[in-house]
């Protein structure tokens, strides 16, 4: 017989088996043989067990705290040990206004820019500054001043343009931050940004962190709601998705639930005629009993938050028509509000709606008023954006304030970006327009948490560049945290191997000047 | 023989010594000493000289070490050596060591203090200090070829624990420059204390400059601007040299918290370069920038035991009392939070600043029995949500029990105000919401006596009216 290597990569497979040795020999091969194997693959197996149990383990718990088996519904308690400082705020609103308000003609006043009328920006102020593909094409970038008036206002002396009469009321109760700036120039990542602290969808909102942090403060109701301002055809109505309020990694019970501004807030809340409160609680025990096998089987989180989800919209059943009937509101709500705020959808009742959830325990609230996005025609479209949601703003941060609630409540305004202060398109003495503009905007916020009657931050004579105190979007949504009584570093969840949190990557810093 | 002679006879027998002349020897450690002590006239004005200067000054934190362990390795070889004659031979060369890397320290350290603008007692003592010590090891040296020989054992000796004497003072001003004067008392236990470390503010003790704003700046900032060291010509060791300011100016302005330099310092960006404090050291803590910048707003006195906006926990008996610690009730706490009805939240993860009597969930069905069940809880309970619930006037008699009770909400309830006297032993709160009830400005009187009472809401009540001028309603 011809003598091989006795090797596994030869054609023909031998084994030692097939030599002509002695059988003894053989023998005591078998036995090493699977002697060696035993140990040899049960260590792997055990090596590989341990390091799954590991892992398991450890996302296991984080995955428990998040969507909570065993941890109580909405009882704003868990081991996160948080608030980790007594808390300013125990609630915040936030009044989005999507497509950004041009702060030039709000709140950032220039007085200078009206004699500079058509003169062109300095290019050195532009600096490297990338522009959107609506304006980088013009030959020219001619200045354009305010159309309105700017007047002083309060106590503190606030210039505030005549298009927010309302607004300017209450100066003395509001922070105004004029140093904002984000990174980015196009709605969609800055809106993401501004929301999620990240340009990529897929991460969790404030509002869901809020949520899962703190927790609900009333079982009947969701901790975090979102409220959408019925669109106005005629303005330039920039999209905005549930990525925007979306939990992100967090488990979708800590998203946020919209009310909808049209018809019922809640579709198919009502019972069907015919079913009784009594025959709908038996079908959801039923469907929960079911769901908790298919937890036991499958393990899937997700299966515990939808139980919580089929739990809340039954509380949410009795709880949501008494949040939105308005009929015990006293005459003094509709002086205070107008008469709008009786009409569904309008950026007025969603104030008002908003006070109320503040009153029901409703921890985060977020107010969407699309529209700002007014490009080309500012002149023919921001007073009809101010005339919608100046008196609102007014009478929400009036009504928490004179019913106590603004003691414990933030109230939050501010859009994705700011605009330029150069026109886009042309410039006349009737119209201009304004593009978007990430190197510094105007938001305000007022209640717990803030000192108000400060503006902070400086913008250069063109309100173009920052020149004293920038505050990032995360700065800024790392003070709304601790108004909230979070550390923002310290506020983290293990996600993809990192320590995700709202404001990472980049470091982010509390505003320490506009605290209380 | 007195201490006085004996100190006279020894200096002659070393000034005989030295006539005697051991040739190079000797004149080459007089004129070490003589430049030794041409160090002392060098000005130390809080002027930063050429970098170069501080590049190796900054050394001398790390061979300053070296002489100290091996002076102190000294007297242990010399006891040893009693023994094993071998160590005692080692010792020599040990004192020896000890000398070079001493001048070799001090040398670095002229060169720190002089290149870094150092100013101020404490360096200068502990400049005295390290030049002090070399002479006194050059002398050890000297004497100790006669104690070898047999004579003066004595002499050496005394000589030797003077070093060790030396060496220790010096080193605690060194180590008072790096660290701060109060490094060793900080911790030290309150009896010790009062001992070693007496306070240094003596006028005004209870003032909130004293009891808030002195400690912060004592432990964070006087290291490099205090006695030690006055960086940037600047002292924040007490009252008058806060306000006096530095090279750059005032650094307090009051009634400008934006306007004042310290404050702007502090609260940059901590990897900005102006970043307060420098270098690494342990920042002001969000409480402490808070108490500064709400005591410089009140006008920045040097008297007054309170600053508007500021509430400090466990300050006397205005303050809130300090909530105790509510744990051996948290298995209880946590049953309540997992079933439906009234729940205890705590207001952060610190149990001391305790818990929320929480409704909303139930609060249409929350009454006085339900209420009168937490009465146990009372102590642990600062504010107590009640808002929109079916209590009564009734339940002010339970609410009586809540003494840590800080804030109540009980608008829109049944309560009609009659009883609001029993809330006068609250002396706690300072906010209560009273809004769209039946409470009427003539039942308001004894609210006045709350001491604490700041926030008074009463919307859409029939006492509202009258509310604007009763004094008692303040907006934030």
């Amino acid at each position: 017989m011809k003598q091989q290597p006795l090797c596994s990569d030869c054609e023909d497979k031998i084994t030692p088996m097939d030599l002509p040795i002695p059988s003894g020999l053989k023998e005591e091969w078998s036995k090493a043989e699977s002697r060696r194997q035993f140990l040899g693959r049960s260590g792997k197996v055990l090596g590989w067990a341990a390091l799954a149990s590991l892992f398991g383990e450890a996302s296991f718990d984080h995955r428990a705290f998040a969507s909570g088996p065993g941890m109580p519904l909405g009882s704003g308690m868990n081991n996160l040990g948080l608030p980790h400082f007594a808390p300013k705020a125990k609630r915040a609103i936030y009044l989005f206004m999507s497509g950004a308000p041009p702060q030039v003609d709000l709140f950032d006043y220039k007085p200078n820019l009206a004699a500079q009328f058509n003169n062109d920006m300095p290019a050195s102020v532009r600096g490297n500054q990338q522009l959107t593909g609506m304006t980088a094409g013009q030959a020219r970038f001619p200045i354009a001043p305010a159309h309105w008036p700017f007047t002083q206002h309060g106590q503190t002396g606030t210039w505030i343009s005549d298009l927010l009469p309302y607004t300017a009321r209450m100066v003395d109760d509001l922070t105004f931050i004029k140093s904002t700036n984000t990174d980015a120039i196009n709605h969609e990542p800055a809106i993401m940004l501004m929301n999620t602290g990240n340009m990529n969808a897929g991460k969790p909102c404030l509002g869901a962190w809020l949520a899962y942090g703190l927790g609900s403060m009333n079982d009947n109701l969701p901790t975090f709601v979102v409220l959408q301002t019925k669109t106005n055809p005629k303005e330039n109505n920039q999209p905005v998705s549930s990525r925007l309020w979306s939990s992100g990694f967090l488990s979708s019970e800590f998203s946020g639930v919209g009310l909808r501004s049209v018809g019922d807030p809640v579709l198919y809340l009502e019972d069907p005629a015919g079913v009784s409160r009594e025959i709908r609680r038996k079908m959801l025990n039923a469907v929960e009993e079911i769901n908790r096998q298919t937890l036991a089987e499958v393990g899937d989180p997700e299966t515990n938050s939808r139980i919580a989800q089929y739990e809340m919209a039954f509380r949410m059943q009795s709880s949501v028509p008494e949040l939105t009937d308005l009929s015990k509101e006293p005459e003094s709500t509709w002086e205070l509000y107008g008469p709008e705020a009786k009409v569904p959808g309008t950026f007025a009742y969603n104030c008002l709606l908003g006070r109320r959830m503040a009153e029901r325990g409703v921890r985060f609230t977020q107010i969407y008023k699309r529209g700002w996005d007014v490009h080309d025609n500012v002149v023919g479209n921001l007073p009809v954006l101010c005339q919608e949601t100046d008196r609102g703003c007014y009478a929400l941060v009036t009504d928490l304030k004179r019913r106590g609630l603004l003691d414990d409540t933030l109230v939050i305004w501010g859009g994705e970006f700011g605009r330029t202060v150069y026109s886009q398109g042309g410039l006349s003495q009737e119209n201009y327009g304004r593009d978007h503009h990430p190197r510094c905007f105007t938001v305000w916020m007022a209640g717990a948490g803030v000192r108000p009657g400060v503006a902070y931050g400086e913008t250069d004579e063109f309100s173009y560049n920052v020149v004293k105190d920038p505050v990032h979007v995360r700065d800024f949504n790392a003070t709304i945290l601790h108004c909230m009584g979070i550390d923002h570093n310290k506020f983290t969840y293990k996600f993809q191997g990192l320590d995700q949190k709202l404001t990472s990557p980049v470091p982010a810093f509390v505003v320490q000047g506009i605290l209380a | 023989m007195n201490l006085a002679d004996k100190i006279v006879g020894n200096s002659v027998d070393l000034w005989r010594m030295v006539r005697a002349g051991r040739g190079v020897w000797t004149w080459s450690a007089f004129a070490t000493v003589l430049a030794l002590l041409s160090l002392l006239f060098i000005p130390l004005d809080g002027r930063a000289h050429a970098d170069w200067l501080q590049f190796f000054g900054r050394f001398h934190p790390l061979l300053v070490h070296l002489p100290i362990g091996l002076i102190v390795l000294l007297p242990v070889l010399e006891v040893l050596g009693t023994r094993r004659p071998s160590l005692r031979e080692a010792a020599g060369l040990v004192l020896e060591i000890a000398l070079a890397t001493c001048l070799v320290a001090i040398v670095f350290g002229v060169l720190l203090a002089y290149g870094g603008g150092e100013s101020g007692t404490t360096v200068t003592r502990h400049m005295r200090g390290g030049i002090l010590l070399a002479i006194g090891l050059m002398l050890c040296l000297a004497v100790r070829r006669t104690w070898l020989l047999g004579e003066h054992s004595r002499r050496y000796f005394i000589l030797l624990a003077a070093v060790l004497l030396i060496l220790t003072w010096t080193a605690h001003q060194g180590g008072s420059l790096t660290h701060g004067s109060d490094y060793l008392t900080r911790y030290m236990p309150a009896g010790m204390k009062g001992f070693f470390a007496p306070s240094a503010i003596t006028s005004h003790p209870n003032s909130f400059f004293a009891k808030h704003i002195y400690p912060a700046l004592d432990t964070k900032c006087v290291a490099c601007h205090g006695t030690n060291k006055e960086q940037g010509g600047l002292r924040l060791d007490s009252y008058e040299s806060l306000m006096a300011g530095g090279k750059d100016g005032i650094v307090i302005a009051p009634r400008n918290p934006g306007g004042s330099l310290l404050l702007q310092k502090v609260t940059l960006p901590p990897n900005d370069p102006h970043f307060m404090p420098a270098e690494g050291r342990t920042p002001l803590s969000l409480d402490e920038i808070a108490r500064i910048r709400a005591w410089v707003l009140a006008g920045a006195s040097p008297e007054a035991s309170s600053v508007p906006g500021i509430v400090i926990a466990g300050e006397g008996e205005e303050a809130p009392l300090p909530v105790g610690d509510y744990n051996s009730l948290m298995g209880e706490i946590r049953q309540m939070q997992q079933s439906q009805g009234a729940k205890l939240v705590p207001v952060s993860a610190k149990p001391s600043d305790g818990l929320i009597l929480r409704t909303t969930d139930i609060a249409a069905s929350f009454d006085d029995a339900q209420l009168a069940t937490f009465a146990r809880f009372a102590p642990y309970i600062v504010e107590a949500e009640l808002g929109r619930t079916a209590v009564t006037d009734a339940s002010l008699e339970t609410l009586a029990q809540f003494k840590n009770l800080r804030a109540l909400h009980l608008e829109d309830t049944a309560l009609t105000g009659r009883t609001l006297d029993k809330l006068s032993s609250l002396s706690q709160l300072t906010y209560l919401n009273l809004s769209e009830t039946k409470v009427t400005g003539d039942s308001l009187g004894p609210l006045k006596r709350l001491p604490n009472l700041r926030h008074l809401y009463l919307f859409n009540t029939p006492a509202e009216p009258a509310s604007a001028d009763n004094g008692l309603r303040s907006t934030q």
